[in-house]
């Protein structure tokens, strides 16, 4: 024990481990928001969407421009906080039919191979309709200080992430195993032919999920924008962690995705404490080791 | 293959290319050749073994460092640090290759990305070693190389060499049963081929390949940077085999034409709109032309057919 505290001098400061320990879970929450619907198309349409984190800068520059066009009223940040992903969903419903569709049949790597061409362009677009200069988001009146938690401050928006957590997660899993849809849904990841000799129109399907997977990210980009500078580059950092969450937690696994990005945010706020230069490595490293032990990673399927 | 006849003629026009062209297309076919052996290195892989890695940026990069490290760090001439390009890669591939070769398909791509993204993160924070985000400088081949004539010539005869050579790697018994074990893996294992030995030897050959690449790249760049090491550059030999078609020998060196004219072309006139363009490309490609360019023009007397995967 002597040992392990003269390395981590901080482990025996409570109040510093325990704000370490929230603001990871919050961290872990804009990991699950992305990764979530990364998972839920990957499980029922098979394609590895890398375009999932354009998605996610797209739903926080929309975020931007709606802060900016509603009149300053406190209601404006909440309003834009609905409408912003649904700008996103939009996006990812008009690529799912005008692009996706035509290839669903084909090898799963010109599927990814497409989806990385949608960067490219998505990065582009958002260059030449935002301009190269990072963007900011102010926080909600009520919401822009910090209280203190055993002392130590901790930013009060990060206590609305934490509190929405619970909630997406609940509605989440009440959508899956609650609802037809959900059903539907997961009857998909199972056996998609089945599901559609069974007379359900996957192809619609295919459709939905991807529209509600790219809402999910538009989402957790909306949501981030006022703790992050929004800028161009957003895209491919949240895509490399969240493809690193996807992998630990298992391709298509809910669950999977839940717990490994709660396990990533804590891996990345204590990386930083633990080995300041080298926790995106820690964090590869573990994806890694995973790959090698599961390579379907911790809750999800062999590969058939 | 070409026909003896038309290669003959391609080396005495490459040959004598310098007396018409300026220098500035003198750089540009330099860039061609060093971006044809990356692509078609990779493509052995890709194209003749069936496995596609997301993440050969990283051999790529450990070739240019290790060379442009030799040359800053511990003063060893060019000539001397450019072949351990291919050996510091292909200990790399190695290294990475002996775990990633265990896994198929989407997920072999995704741990190849991952172990590329640990060795760009390593080059990026590892500042005392690598000079982090600043990159090396001045990392230049001697005087008598120097020149873009000079420099033409020799990276046009290392790139020749390393064709001939993989060439043959191809066309030699390993090299068909690596297409063997492409087409079925299982069936390769009934008729005694180890599988996963012939796919790790060729992810290393690959490696190695890309190292020299990366090597040449960095003299002819004069610099290193984190930047080679990045996912980005990783879709780079993937797209220019794509575009060329990945089921000919040659077709990544004739992508490699293609593309580079392409960037010149467009990044002179738009230089913000060449990843829009090229997104645009890819996705076409996808969608309207799985067999690549080469398939569109129907070239098939090119090379011996590699077939679908």
């Amino acid at each position: 024990m002597d040992f392990i505290t003269s390395l981590f001098p901080w482990i025996t400061n409570g109040p510093l481990v325990t704000v370490q320990v929230m603001s990871g879970l919050s961290v872990g929450m804009f990991l699950f928001l992305v990764s979530v619907g990364m998972s839920l198309i990957f499980g029922v349409t098979r394609i590895v969407n890398l375009a999932h984190g354009s998605f996610y800068m797209v739903g926080a520059y929309l975020m931007v421009t709606m802060v900016e066009i509603l009149p300053d009223r406190s209601w404006a940040f909440w309003i834009a906080l609905l409408v912003a992903p649904l700008g996103v969903a939009a996006l990812g419903g008009v690529i799912e039919v005008g692009l996706l569709r035509l290839i669903y049949r084909r090898d799963p790597l010109m599927q990814l191979i497409l989806t990385f061409g949608l960067i490219l362009v998505i990065s582009t677009l958002v260059l030449l309709a935002w301009g190269p200069d990072n963007k900011s988001v102010a926080r909600p009146e009520a919401l822009a200080g910090s209280v203190r938690i055993l002392g130590q401050p901790f930013p009060s928006y990060y206590l609305l992430v934490l509190g929405l957590s619970p909630l997406v997660a609940v509605g989440l899993w009440l959508i899956f195993y609650r609802t037809r849809w959900g059903m539907l849904i997961r009857a998909a990841t199972v056996d998609r032919e089945m599901l559609g000799a069974l007379g359900v129109d996957v192809a619609a399907l295919y459709t939905q999920v991807f529209v509600f997977g790219s809402w999910l990210a538009g989402f957790g980009g909306a949501l981030a924008a006022p703790t992050v500078a929004v800028a161009l580059g957003m895209d491919a950092d949240v895509l490399t962690t969240a493809f690193v969450v996807v992998v630990i937690g298992g391709l298509g696994s809910f669950a999977g995705s839940f717990i490994s990005a709660l396990l990533v945010g804590e891996l990345q706020s204590f990386g930083i404490l633990i080995f300041p230069a080298v926790s995106i490595v820690l964090l590869f490293a573990l994806m890694a080791v995973v790959l090698i032990v599961r390579p379907w990673g911790l809750l999800g399927r062999p590969e058939e | 293959m070409l026909s003896a006849r038309w290669l003959g003629l391609l080396a005495a026009g490459l040959g004598l290319a310098p007396l018409v062209l300026p220098p500035f297309f003198l750089q540009l076919l330099t860039e061609i050749a060093i971006v044809g052996l990356f692509a078609t290195a990779f493509n052995l892989l890709m194209g003749f073994g069936g496995m596609v890695s997301f993440g050969h940026a990283a051999y790529f990069a450990l070739g240019a460092y290790a060379a442009a490290l030799l040359v800053r760090r511990a003063g060893v001439p060019m000539l001397l640090a450019l072949p351990v390009a291919p050996l510091a890669a292909a200990a790399g591939a190695l290294l990475f290759g002996f775990f990633i070769v265990r896994l198929t398909h989407t997920y072999f791509a995704m741990l190849s990305l991952a172990f590329a993204q640990i060795v760009f993160t390593v080059i990026f924070k590892w500042k005392s070693l690598t000079g982090g985000d600043d990159g090396l400088l001045d990392v230049w081949p001697p005087a008598f190389l120097k020149s873009p004539v000079a420099y033409y010539y020799f990276a046009l005869a290392v790139v020749a060499l390393c064709l001939l050579a993989l060439r043959a790697i191809v066309e030699s018994p390993f090299g068909y049963a690596l297409t063997a074990v492409r087409e079925n893996p299982r069936r390769a294992r009934f008729i005694g081929i180890n599988v996963r030995r012939h796919q790790l030897l060729a992810f290393v050959v690959s490696g190695a390949f890309s190292g020299m690449a990366g090597g040449l790249f960095a003299f002819y760049n004069g610099s290193v940077f984190p930047d080679f090491a990045y996912f980005t550059k990783s879709f780079e030999p993937l797209v220019v085999a794509l575009l060329g078609g990945a089921q000919s020998f040659l077709g990544p060196l004739a992508g490699a034409f293609g593309f580079k004219i392409l960037e010149w072309l467009i990044s002179r006139q738009w230089p913000v709109y060449w990843p829009l363009f090229l997104g645009a490309i890819v996705i076409a490609v996808v969608v309207a032309l799985p067999q690549g360019f080469v398939g569109l023009v129907g070239a098939r007397a090119w090379t011996r057919s590699a077939g679908r995967r």
